[in-house]
């Protein structure tokens, strides 16, 4: 009696969700994000759902499946947009966007009610390689340091400092590709001396990022200068979004998502901006990531920007002219700078946005444009996380992801973002056949 | 023997309690104020996540070490109990009126700094072995100004005792008399239980720093730990700074309930305001800034004290 109330009231809470991101699942994210009912959270370990979102490519099938098992029971998992692999029990597929916050809420109540058992772990409860310790405490046997227990080495002093020479033992570990302040996809293996990154090798790019359509059809056509605006206006204060919430600022952030979501022409970024002043999101905060010349052009967009080129494609673009557009720069191209330059050029769109609209121009050039990701002309916007093993090593952790945030690294996919599909929400028949 | 030993013992767990309670309330109602919908009701939310967390298992990692990671939070519970344990709400009403309790609180702090690395070593996780690291090399500059901060409102007093503290300002609150000192302390005190902009132990970009890895009940006393430490603090600064349960009118305990409640509102408002600062900054912040200025704060209190 006691044990179902206490259950009851377990499903009166919001619902602690652990999103794995797949290819175009970040927009799940955002959504979740904005429903009061659900708390996405940072760690498998505080999550009663695993929410899978979007395609997952078969060469992070292995990571899922660790951090499926790390979820602490009673937990159950739920699919969007993504097939769920056959042999798992009971598991459902969501594919309307609106049906997700109900179908996640629907899944806690009924595992916390009893009406849904438990997901079963994917893999043996043993360590992922054999004992290769030696010694009292497995460490080697070569004195205090050394040995591979488990095929991991221990924390050792292997390398000198790169800071200021106090040398600490280093530390070698892999993490992603569902590490939340990651790109979608990225994973890296990084040693670290106490919270220092001393090497960064990133081992998987970034699922290409998928853009809105308004740009692909700037390339085939003149489209007009407000919808592109908006779109370019909207693609910045996502990532902002995130960057806020990796800085703890979590009601700015929302705001800033909030105000991605209902954006028009009419929208003003003022109050955001104060509210990112006062806060001190500029001063305080984790910083560094200076970008060199090559690496600010390798990249390209608002972050070469930031870092004092000029170069932007709707110079080249005589709607953009008459309107009187010209690029807006910064000139320290550290992590500050590029959230400074990409408050700037949100304003400016908005502000080119309102004009183009008023005055009804359209864009003239074609075969090129420049996306929110940076100029695409003969080639999309490529891959650049493999900056990264040069940009952070001898930063600080917080101000290493700080910097991972402040960078729009992922290439830009061949497809726009996908159109949504039609249909109501509907359950597929798991490995076991049971429906959910 | 009732009253020496039991009814101590009940006040203490009643304030972990309902102080842990209040916090949780109040956080929720700071966030849902600045714009953050809460679901499932604001006075229940926390009773539900607190059920939610008995339910849910207590995970494993690979090889922790089982003793420390378990006891953690247990003792980060009993070192907030310890200083709720301190916290005078009236002359007469007070847990344990030791005469060198301001020396305790001390003890609670340096001691809180173990309690936290070792939360955060023992369960032989990444993240979670950096938001230990972090607190560790920031701990000691809390505990420094805190020190002499608290060494201020002594002076007056002439004693280590929290209630001679609080009759020593029947004329003038410490607040007015020493200004330094309350929002030192304040600062402090986010340090010290590493809440909003000094949470960098269990920060957003450690996915939780020493909290990442535990789940279920180890989960809700570790929480229930943090609240009621940010419970003793406020109790720690009203008694410092604000009279403790001094007041016109109405009885100390309320009037001190009424200070704690404006302390821990400052504290969640800051929390949620700001950003979490980079260890650097924090580092420079202390050790620049905040340390000098608890000297002078000092000063101050001492060349009051011999005026």
């Amino acid at each position: 009696m006691a044990v179902n109330w206490l259950h009851k009231l377990a499903s009166r809470g919001s619902v602690p969700v652990f999103p794995v991101l797949g290819k175009q699942g970040d927009g799940a994210l955002r959504h979740l994000a904005l429903s009061p009912q659900i708390e996405l959270v940072d760690s498998p370990r505080h999550a009663s759902v695993l929410l899978v979102a979007g395609e997952i490519p078969a060469d992070r099938f292995e990571p899922l499946r660790r951090v499926h098992d790390q979820l602490p029971y009673p937990f159950t998992t739920l699919w969007f947009r993504s097939e769920p692999w056959p042999h798992l029990e009971r598991v459902a597929r969501i594919d309307d966007l609106d049906d997700l916050p109900g179908a996640l809420v629907t899944a806690h109540l009924e595992l916390m009610e009893g009406c849904r058992g438990s997901t079963h772990r994917l893999l043996p409860d043993e360590p992922p390689n054999p004992w290769e310790g030696e010694g009292d405490f497995g460490q080697g046997g070569e004195g205090m340091m050394g040995g591979v227990p488990y095929g991991r080495p221990m924390a050792m002093n292997m390398a000198d400092d790169i800071r200021d020479g106090l040398t600490l033992d280093s530390l070698t570990f892999r993490l992603g590709p569902f590490f939340f302040a990651f790109p979608p996809g990225m994973a890296a293996e990084i040693t670290l001396q106490g919270d220092l990154v001393q090497t960064w090798q990133t081992q998987f790019a970034p699922y290409p990022q998928s853009l809105d359509d308004i740009f692909f059809n700037a390339r085939e056509r003149p489209v007009p200068i407000a919808e592109v605006e908006l779109a370019r206006a909207r693609h910045h204060l996502h990532r902002l979004f995130h960057a806020l919430h990796l800085a703890g600022l979590e009601n700015v952030s929302l705001r800033t998502l909030r105000l991605a979501h209902g954006l028009s022409t009419s929208s003003t970024l003022d109050g955001l901006r104060r509210a990112l002043s006062r806060s001190g999101f500029f001063r305080l905060t984790a910083g560094g990531g200076v970008l060199g010349p090559e690496q600010a052009r390798m990249i390209g967009g608002s972050a070469a920007r930031a870092a004092g080129m000029a170069d932007d494609l709707r110079s080249e673009d005589a709607g953009y002219r008459r309107l009187g557009f010209s690029p807006v720069c910064q000139t320290a191209g550290d992590t500050h700078a590029r959230w400074r330059q990409l408050l700037d050029e949100i304003d400016q769109s908005l502000h080119l946005a309102r004009l183009a609209e008023r005055d009804r121009v359209h864009t003239e050039r074609t075969g090129s444009v420049e996306t929110p990701r940076g100029p695409w002309s003969a080639r999309r916007p490529a891959d650049a996380s493999a900056l990264f093993d040069e940009l952070l090593p001898g930063l600080e952790w917080g101000d290493a992801l700080a910097t991972v945030a402040s960078l729009d690294v992922a290439g830009v996919a061949d497809q726009p973002v996908g159109t949504r599909p039609s249909g109501e929400s509907r359950a597929v028949r798991g490995g076991t056949g049971n429906d959910v | 023997m009732f009253s020496e030993l039991f009814l101590p013992v009940l006040m203490v767990i009643f304030m972990l309690v309902v102080g842990g309670y209040a916090v949780a309330v109040l956080d929720r109602l700071v966030a849902s104020a600045l714009g953050t919908p809460q679901a499932g009701g604001i006075w229940l939310a926390p009773i539900a996540r607190g059920a939610w967390l008995l339910i849910q298992h207590a995970n494993a990692t690979e090889a922790p070490d089982w003793r420390a990671w378990r006891l953690a939070p247990a003792l980060y519970l009993a070192l907030a109990a310890g200083g709720l344990a301190v916290v005078p709400w009236s002359a007469s009403l007070v847990a344990t009126d030791l005469v060198t309790s301001v020396v305790l609180w001390g003890s609670v702090e340096a001691l809180a700094t173990v309690v936290i690395f070792l939360h955060g070593w023992s369960a032989n996780s990444l993240l979670a072995l950096i938001g230990g690291y972090r607190y560790v090399a920031l701990g000691l500059s809390y505990i420094l100004i805190s020190m002499f901060v608290l060494i201020g409102v002594a002076l007056p007093a002439e004693s280590l005792q929290f209630t001679q503290v609080v009759a020593s300002q029947e004329g003038l609150w410490n607040v007015i008399r020493q200004p330094l000192g309350l929002p030192l302390f304040l600062i402090v005190g986010l340090g010290m239980t590493f809440w909003g902009p000094l949470n960098l132990a269990d920060s957003t970009d450690l996915a939780g720093g020493t909290a990442s890895e535990i789940s279920g009940p180890p989960r809700l006393v570790w929480d229930m730990a943090r609240a009621a430490m940010l419970v003793a603090f406020s109790g720690v600064a009203a008694t410092a700074f604000l009279g403790g349960g001094l007041g016109p009118w109405l009885p100390g305990p309320l009037w001190m309930s009424l200070k704690m409640l404006a302390v821990l509102s400052v504290l969640l408002l800051l929390g949620r305001l700001l950003p979490r600062l980079a260890p650097e900054r924090c580092v420079t912040l202390m050790w620049v800034v905040l340390l000098p200025l608890s000297f002078i704060d000092l000063v101050w209190a001492g060349i009051g004290a011999l005026l």
